[in-house]
């Protein structure tokens, strides 16, 4: 229904695009008229991977190309017709989407961009090796609807318009599932995505998977425009900039970038072309540089973005929501916590069970040899003072990283080697120390994303993430974007979305840092609650105080080794915690 | 909106003006007939392009000095030029805008690279107007097209006509006929369908035995490997085909380097490149000395007014096939209107298909006729020799302006 309504504007612009290119008889204007669509088409796609995920793709020409010498290939030996050579064009482009996804994802930001350029050029030359330097489809003056020759030039753009709808309509729904929130987390950011349970290999390959059947499609259309299929024409170093100029002068990451940038980029430069090529040859390529580069400096997040953000500015919507505090249910935070706390845990199984876990970087032995129990129900606080090794021990619990040697084993089954997302279907949840929002999302939608790994449906991802805001007492916000909240909002969103995916186990990397004294009791007194309601927790904190009322027991690092397990009445008495904390001289100060 | 309203106005000044004044008032005399030149006048192949509209520029020059088209009561030729781009897309939307804009247009001439003529031609065959060409890729005129008309001999033909004539030439001067062969060349599309040719088919039929097979990827970046080769394989012809300036000029300099330049093995190329002006920019006359090639059309005897004229003009040191062939183009549809008896691009379509005006004067071999497919008949080529800075036509001996050399080596 969604995204039927999103369609709406898409679908009244075509209707007026249709009757411009009905009224339009010159067949030079309805070229124009049909390559602003193939054009914004082929930024659609790119979009697709590139706008939703942030990895930037130099080569997209790779796919445009195959699906065009699909077609020129089918129709020149098989004789097929580009009515069934447009989808298999698709096929192949979603295929090879797959295999340049596969060895190509290992790599992030300006490696990637880098890599994928190296498709399309490698292909240029298979295909000029294959001897496939000139391919012409040939004229069908018989039956030329068949084969999409069509006499009158505005079929084409028919066609074109077409296809460009499904094309937007694709993205709209892809842009309102949990295929688009996984992306657009993905763009945002890559670990906080796999933390909170989003497997990005998958759903990257996904993305390229379908960017690429539809730059097929597209480009399998373009040998139908042109007819004279060429290895740089299609597989050229300018192909693959078009799709980036077209988004990125519109817009990226949205329907409407690509058709900005194609509606207005196409027509400016063949204009400039025409009237300025025959008589100062060049001077069309400079005029036409300029002109980009100078609207990018106005609006370098495209065009579109930049009108949208004016407009909001402008309309009454902009006003502030006022931000009324969050209402927290304090938990008495004066009185100690354990003392309301059954000591359940006590007489619970073993969660989470660490056995002799080591992991070296280079000489440095960031963890070794470390053993302990986290039962189900308890507060586990693991403390010790900087680089004592506790965040690279939540690494190696959520899989981040993989030990050397050693054994977590969660629920009775041994999770070394497992993808955090694994670990976060298992029931594992963490936050991070640096926190790690999705900053262009809303509150709820930030939550939402942590929901997809327990949800089966949208709505059921909805209801579990605003039962989790709720949770943590961020309902007043909830539809504020990230970038606006106070730490202590992202600190508490940031469990929110931990807990969307209902984990079993809850991994907290400073969560009260930063924080003043009062924010830090609100949050003390939501994480309370949450053990109360049966979550198991581990935190990591390397101040002593705010600790000691909230956890059952201690684990204390130093230098990458357990110093200390124990409750806490004991721990802060141990002379070597007191040391490895203060240094040697106040452990007389303990003792007296 | 603009570009319309733009292209409007400009054609109601230009074309809009003649053509009304032409059906109001004759004797104001006959409108001028348009001819088209779509050509890449910017990017990659500007060089070239520009160089073709100095052959246009003069042909119309000529037709309209010698009294015009006279069956149209001595109207002018007038020359529209379109800037094909270095694009597939672009010569393909330069096209379109030419018949949909330019449509009193009675035929053109183009489009330099084959790529972009076949492109131009998928857009000029749809609108009927006859198109013609200096392109030699075959398959331009192998797709059942009825308004191309291809001027050269084609790619596959330029080799079966000129290698044996090589031959003859080789044996009378050295006394011996040449028995091995060795290619360097780059990928491109003509390279590698010349070179397809000549495996498949001159070389067994010549008895020569091919020593020495090698291809670069343009720009090449260093010519020292096949070089070498060369030097160990001693062919008796080294066929050296770059259709890049910069490619030719690090074979021949490379070449020069281990002594085997001047001729020492005799070297001969398939395309213009190493016969362009532009060598001499990056290498001196003794280095391509005696280097010759196989072309489609070059500056040939009895050209000299004409050659007098380039230079005069355009400060071009010598014509090549890009002047020579375009300017013939204008001859080409003066006379097809001449035929036709009106300014109408169908019947100049027409007129060329029956077109019989005997030997083409500005075209080596055959005469200027069109077949069934719009190939010229008895279209031949002209072998070019670098003689003293200078690329002279050395064969065929009727339109020869030097006589060849070859190279008695060691």
């Amino acid at each position: 229904m969604q995204t039927l309504r999103s369609l709406a504007l898409p679908l009244l612009v075509a209707a007026v695009y249709a009757c411009i290119a009905l009224v339009v008889t010159n067949s030079y204007y309805q070229l124009m008229l049909t390559l602003v669509l193939v054009w914004a088409s082929f930024g659609l796609g790119w979009n697709i991977l590139s706008g939703y995920t942030g990895l930037v793709s130099f080569g997209h020409a790779a796919f445009f190309g195959l699906g065009a010498y699909t077609t020129a290939l089918g129709q020149l030996y098989f004789d097929l017709t580009p009515w069934l050579l447009i989808p298999a064009a698709a096929g192949v482009g979603g295929v090879a989407g797959l295999l340049v996804g596969l060895p190509t994802f290992r790599l992030r930001g300006h490696y990637f961009a880098l890599a994928m350029l190296a498709y399309p050029l490698a292909l240029l030359y298979v295909f000029e090796w294959l001897g496939y330097q000139e391919l012409t489809l040939p004229i069908k003056r018989e039956a030329p609807f068949t084969y999409m020759q069509f006499t009158d030039p505005r079929f084409y753009t028919l066609v074109a318009l077409v296809m460009l709808l499904a094309i937007v309509a694709i993205t709209r729904a892809v842009e309102r599932s949990r295929f688009g929130m996984a992306l657009l987390a993905i763009k945002q950011n890559e670990a906080a995505a796999e933390a909170a349970g989003i497997d990005t290999l998958n759903w990257k390959l996904r993305s390229i998977a379908l960017s690429g059947a539809i730059t097929g499609a597209v480009g399998a259309f373009y040998a139908v425009v042109l007819l004279v299929v060429t290895p740089s024409s299609v597989f050229g170093m300018l192909v693959s900039a078009q799709a980036l100029t077209v988004s990125m002068f519109g817009g990226v990451g949205t329907v409407w970038g690509s058709l900005i940038g194609a509606a207005v980029l196409i027509p400016v430069s063949e204009i400039l072309h025409a009237q300025l090529g025959a008589r100062i040859p060049g001077i069309q390529g400079v005029v036409f540089g300029i002109a980009i580069v100078a609207v990018i400096i106005a609006a370098p997040e495209g065009v579109y973005w930049k009108v949208r953000d004016r407009l909001r500015r402008a309309g009454p919507a902009a006003a502030p929501t006022p931000a009324a505090p969050a209402r927290v249910d304090l938990a008495a935070p004066s009185t100690p916590a354990r003392a309301q706390r059954p000591d359940a845990w006590r007489t619970g199984k073993v969660l989470l069970s660490v056995k002799d876990l080591s992991i070296s970087f280079g000489g440095l032995k960031a963890v070794q040899d470390v053993t302990f129990d986290i039962y189900e129900g308890m507060i586990l606080g693991i403390i010790g003072p900087n680089g004592a090794g506790k965040t690279t021990l939540f690494n190696l619990l959520n899989g981040f990283l993989c030990p050397d040697a050693g054994e977590v084993l969660f629920d009775g089954r041994n999770m070394v080697g497992s993808k955090p997302h694994v670990l976060c279907q298992a029931g594992v949840g963490r936050t991070f120390q640096i926190m790690r929002p999705f900053p262009r999302m809303s509150v709820r939608d930030n939550v939402r994303v942590g929901a997809y790994v327990r949800a089966q449906s949208e709505e059921e991802a909805r209801r579990l993430a605003d039962d989790a805001v709720d949770r943590v007492g961020l309902s007043a916000v909830a539809d504020k974007v990230a970038a606006e909240l106070t730490t202590k909002e992202l600190r508490l969103m940031e469990l929110g979305r931990a807990l969307a995916g209902k984990p079993r186990l809850l991994l907290l990397d400073e969560t009260l840092a930063g924080l003043g004294h009062g924010e830090a009791d609100e949050v003390v007194a939501v994480v309370q609650r949450l053990a109360r309601e049966g979550v198991t927790i581990a935190i990591i904190e390397h101040t002593m105080q705010s600790m000691v009322r909230l956890v059952d027991r201690f684990l204390v690092l130093n230098h990458g080794a357990v110093l200390a397990d124990g409750e806490p009445e004991a721990v802060t008495r141990n002379p070597q915690v007191i040391e490895a904390y203060l240094g040697k001289k106040w452990v007389a100060h303990a003792d007296a | 909106m603009t570009d319309k309203t733009f292209a409007l106005t400009r054609r109601a000044l230009v074309g809009g003006a003649a053509m009304g004044l032409a059906t109001a008032a004759h004797a104001q005399g006959p409108a001028n007939v348009k001819v088209g030149l779509i050509v890449p006048l910017s990017g990659l192949y500007a060089r070239p392009g520009a160089v073709m509209r100095m052959g246009a520029e003069m042909g119309i020059a000529d037709v309209n000095a010698a009294g015009g088209v006279k069956a149209l009561g001595g109207a002018k030729l007038q020359l529209v030029a379109l800037d094909c781009g270095d694009t597939v897309e672009k010569a393909k939307n330069a096209a379109q805008r030419m018949v949909a804009q330019e449509t009193d247009l009675v035929a053109a001439t183009g489009s330099y690279l084959s790529s972009f003529t076949l492109a131009v031609s998928e857009v000029t065959e749809r609108a009927g107007l006859p198109l013609l060409t200096l392109s030699y890729s075959d398959l331009l005129t192998e797709r059942g097209f009825r308004h191309i008309f291809q001027t050269s001999a084609t790619a596959a033909a330029q080799s079966e006509l000129g290698l044996p004539e090589l031959m003859k030439l080789a044996e009378a001067a050295s006394g011996k006929r040449p028995k091995t062969v060795a290619i360097a060349m780059d990928n491109t599309g003509t390279s590698i369908a010349t070179a397809k040719a000549l495996k498949e088919k001159l070389f067994p039929q010549l008895g020569l035995q091919l020593v020495m097979d090698e291809v670069w990827t343009p720009p090449l970046t260093d010519a020292t490997a096949f070089i070498q080769k060369v030097r160990s394989t001693r062919p008796d012809l080294f066929l050296f085909m770059p259709n890049a300036i910069s490619d030719a000029k690090l074979g021949l300099e490379k070449l020069n380097e281990f002594g085997l330049g001047q001729g020492r093995i005799p070297t001969i190329s398939f395309s213009i490149t190493i016969a362009e002006p532009d060598m001499l920019q990056s290498v001196s006359p003794d280095v391509v000395q005696g280097i010759m090639t196989i072309v489609a059309n070059w500056g040939v005897k009895g050209q000299e007014k004409l050659l007098a004229d380039l230079k005069a003009k355009y400060k071009e040191p010598w014509m090549t096939q890009n002047v020579v062939s375009t300017y013939g183009d204008m001859w080409i549809v003066k006379e097809a209107l001449e035929k036709a008896g009106k300014a109408d691009r169908a019947a100049v379509s027409e007129a060329l298909h029956t077109l019989d005006a005997g030997p083409a004067k500005y075209f080596p071999g055959g005469v200027l006729k069109f077949d069934d497919k719009g190939r010229r008949i008895g279209a031949g080529v002209v072998v070019v020799q670098w003689q003293n800075g200078v690329p002279a036509t050395v064969y065929p001996n009727d339109l020869a302006v030097a006589t060849p050399f070859w190279p008695k080596h060691a």
